[in-house]
């Protein structure tokens, strides 16, 4: 009976408030909003509160995000800044480069082999249907690159100046001195330099001396950048110096090239680089030479001081060796001999910069590094007066 | 019920009505957790049906005061809901975890459904998709977070020994 009743008392509490909640949904807004302003500035008004701190909170974490995001897009953009200046000046550089060539010349994508055995060769995007052939000359605004091996029609492999095969006749800027430049097969900190062999005795390259492209042999043509003389090295060579060369491109660097057409290569590209500014030049590959050439540098022995480091180290080498008698007399008639058969290569030297002078002097007036070779004195000896007791 | 359990109820009711006015707008996702249907139906389990009815219509009002509109919705909502949860707390006894989940998402999308509809703030495929899909993934969140705060006030709501 007891529990009927509670269970009547119930459903009539329950009726009463839905009534009361079907008669506060009916009311007109005039009424209702001043009700549910009172319970909010009252009842509810702690509550408001809470809700209100609560959003305030989650308003400031999410701008505290949205700050912390902002900041990280802006370091990010900050550091590849340097990054896309670099890129876009050397795009400056390539565009220039294509300018001075005009004619004759493709530009290309090169890409790094990764693959072991490949390190020191690149993906050309540029092929045959390009006009591509091979050992087509790939330059950089800085120099040479290197030279196409294998052309595919949309693509080719070309080797850059770092590969065991790679070779190319130089000269220096001034036309004192030839040889022939291929990468400088050391150990690691000197794998990325360039050596340059087969320079006459006669001739002495100080540090910070540009070396170009010769143009003999037909694939280079004369008065690309190769790299600045940075030491002479000591080999077993007696006839010859080797000089080390920090090369004018580091293959880090190399990303957009352009690849000579053979016909624009035979036809030559005198004023295309500057070599007018040949220290620029050796400044440039100094500023852009990597921390191996200065671990090179830093870890070098010290040296005394000498005046032509070709000579002195050469004799230094010679003097202090432990030679059997006849050796060094036949080392001494070497080492006279050697004067008048060096006349020879002097007069074909002499004739090609002659040569030069005609062809290029206006195109390529260089800043003379060595000193003018003075006549010898038996020449004169002979020619005129007869020699003094 | 002694005047302890009482006390506690108020507090666990307390606590949850705070934690509907702070941690749902720091959380602020489409489907929220509605804390005033758990510390309704923790309450109305353990009250008569007729209390518990008016402790939802109390409680609605509250809730609709805050609403631009709709005054009485809620509190329509809550008092049928709060009278049904008291009505049927034997099943609630059972004292088994998936079936109090069920018992609150159950809870939450009917008063959802007779919110909606008495309030009429949304019509046609708004309410659909609003009573079909955002009403019970808001009940199915609730009931979750029913049962982590019936595991966590499970020493407050223990009812002391007769």
């Amino acid at each position: 009976m007891a529990s009927r009743v509670s269970g009547r008392r119930d459903t009539l509490l329950l009726g009463a408030c839905v009534t009361l909640s079907v008669i506060t949904l009916a009311l007109p807004q005039a009424v209702r909003d001043p009700f549910a302003a009172a319970m909010r500035r009252s009842v509810v008004a702690p509550l408001l509160s809470l809700q209100y701190n609560a959003e305030l909170t989650r308003r400031a974490w999410e701008a505290r995000e949205r700050t912390r995001a902002e900041r990280d897009s802006v370091v990010l953009a900050a550091m590849t800044a340097p990054e896309l200046e670099r890129e876009n000046a050397r795009l400056r550089r390539m565009l220039g480069l294509g300018r001075r060539l005009r004619w004759g010349f493709v530009p290309a994508e090169a890409l790094f082999s990764r693959s072991p055995g490949e390190e020191y060769t690149v993906v050309l995007s540029a092929g045959s249907r390009s006009g591509v052939r091979q050992f087509s000359p790939v330059v950089a605004p800085e120099g040479l690159v290197g030279m196409v091996r294998i052309v595919d029609p949309t693509k080719s492999i070309a080797i850059v100046w770092p590969h065991a095969d790679f070779r190319v006749s130089a000269q220096s800027a001034d036309g004192s001195a030839f040889g022939i430049v291929g990468p400088h097969l050391g150990d690691e900190p000197d794998r990325y330099l360039l050596e340059m062999r087969g320079v006459p005795l006669r001739t002495s390259l100080t540090p910070g001396t540009l070396i170009v492209s010769s143009g003999l042999g037909g694939v280079f043509p004369r008065g690309i950048p190769i790299g600045v003389v940075q030491r002479e090295l000591r080999t077993s060579e007696v006839w010859a110096n080797t000089y080390l060369l920090r090369p004018a491109v580091l293959p880090a660097d190399v990303s957009s090239v352009m690849i000579l057409h053979p016909q624009r290569a035979g036809s030559g590209v005198q004023g295309v680089w500057d070599l007018a500014s040949a220290d620029s030049v050796a400044a440039d590959s100094a500023r852009r030479a990597d921390s191996t050439a200065r671990a090179r540098a830093d870890t070098a022995r010290p040296r005394p001081a000498r005046t032509t480091p070709a000579r002195v180290d050469t004799s230094t080498t010679r003097a202090t060796a432990p030679v059997r008698r006849d050796t060094a007399r036949r080392d001494t008639a070497r080492r006279q001999a050697p004067v008048r058969r060096d006349t020879a290569p002097t007069r074909r030297d002499t004739a090609r910069r002659d040569t030069v002078a005609r062809d290029t002097a206006p195109a390529l007036p260089v800043t003379p590094v060595t000193p003018i070779p003075v006549p010898r004195p038996d020449t004169v000896r002979r020619d005129t007066n007869p020699p003094p007791p | 019920m002694k005047g302890i359990d009482v006390f506690r109820i108020m507090i666990a009711f307390g606590l949850l009505l705070v934690l509907h006015y702070t941690l749902r707008p720091l959380l602020a996702w489409r489907s929220s957790p509605d804390f005033l249907v758990i510390a309704l139906l923790l309450v109305s389990i353990r009250v008569r049906p007729g209390s518990a009815a008016i402790v939802g219509f109390l409680t609605g009002l509250i809730a609709d005061s805050i609403s631009i509109d709709g005054l009485g919705a809620g509190a329509l909502a809550m008092s049928v809901v709060a009278f049904g949860a008291s009505w049927l707390k034997a099943v609630f006894f059972a004292d088994n975890l998936p079936l109090i989940a069920f018992f609150i998402f159950l809870g939450k999308w009917a008063l959802d459904i007779m919110y909606h509809l008495a309030s009429g703030n949304l019509g046609g495929g708004e309410l659909a998709m609003q009573l079909l899909v955002w009403s019970p993934l808001a009940a199915a969140v609730t009931a979750l977070f029913g049962l982590i705060v019936l595991a966590l006030l499970r020493p407050i709501l223990r009812t002391s020994p007769a």
